[in-house]
């Protein structure tokens, strides 16, 4: 088996559930599935197209498997992949207006299942909030912090995959959270009741 | 009149859900990429992609066999 980094810590969905076949793939798919798809869900603003994306990222994933050296993590390997997906995509579309194109039911569906019907609704609200404040953003700062936002990366795996020094990360990704702040700020209909971040 | 009897049940859950949102404590978070790491856990990937991608791999012509010479040698070399 060409694999050499164990699929260990994951998280959500065993393989069973995915409706994969039993293997390597499946279990890749069932840990990094999450991160990928949500990376292209903020990325591209549209649950249709992210869903799309993560189809095309992943069975890219399975064709190139046998190339994966090992040299990076799989996940960074995904990102990488995913990345160079979602910018080739958006450089061909011009439609980056996120909610007129978008199906509310896909955005509805697009909520962890499991959510109580008032936690759908504020996650619901919630997103789109998250959604606005990202589209005001710069690709570049919108792609760091949805990067940085990934737990399991650091700063150098994040200049790698950005193709930038870890302190220019963390110089740019400062300006980005005060970005993302105020457009966060600025999209809450409610401000007496805003989620609020601190920085 | 009331308001409320201009809605339809389906309104009037609506309206209660969000007024009993309204009620609720407001959601703080230190950075950005701290809201976003919530964000992400509140998002459930679509079961349709997984069984897209059953298909999709199932669908792959199979791969073509190394040429003679790098089954003989070995695939690494170049």
């Amino acid at each position: 088996m060409l694999v050499d980094e164990p699929l260990s810590g994951r998280e959500g969905l065993d393989s069973a559930q995915t409706g994969l076949a039993p293997s390597e793939f499946a279990d890749l798919y069932t840990e990094h599935s999450r991160a990928i798809y949500y990376l292209a869900l903020r990325f591209l603003g549209d649950p249709q197209k992210a869903e799309d994306a993560t189809h095309d990222v992943f069975l890219k994933a399975f064709r190139k498997m046998d190339q994966f050296r090992g040299e990076s993590s799989w996940r960074t390997w995904l990102y990488r992949i995913a990345i160079n997906h979602c910018r080739n995509l958006q450089q061909s579309w011009h439609d980056r207006h996120l909610f007129s194109n978008a199906d509310e039911a896909v955005w509805e569906n697009a909520l962890a299942g499991t959510d109580s019907p008032l936690r759908v609704l504020e996650t619901k609200e919630l997103g789109e909030r998250i959604q606005t404040a990202l589209d005001g953003l710069p690709d570049e700062y919108r792609l760091l912090l949805l990067l940085v936002a990934d737990a399991e990366l650091s700063y150098e795996q994040v200049g790698a995959l950005t193709e930038q020094s870890p302190d220019a990360v963390r110089g740019k990704l400062h300006r980005a959270r005060k970005a993302f702040a105020v457009l966060f700020k600025k999209s809450d209909p409610l401000p007496e009741h805003e989620t609020a971040i601190k920085t | 009149m009331k308001q409320q009897s201009k809605l339809n049940p389906e309104q009037q859950q609506q309206q209660a859900a969000e007024q009993q949102a309204r009620r609720q404590p407001a959601l703080e978070f230190a950075t950005a990429e701290e809201l976003l790491r919530y964000d992400l856990q509140h998002t459930a990937v679509p079961d349709g992609i997984a069984q897209r991608l059953q298909k999709s791999a199932g669908d792959l012509p199979p791969r073509p066999k190394p040429a003679w010479w790098k089954r003989l040698w070995g695939g690494n070399r170049s």
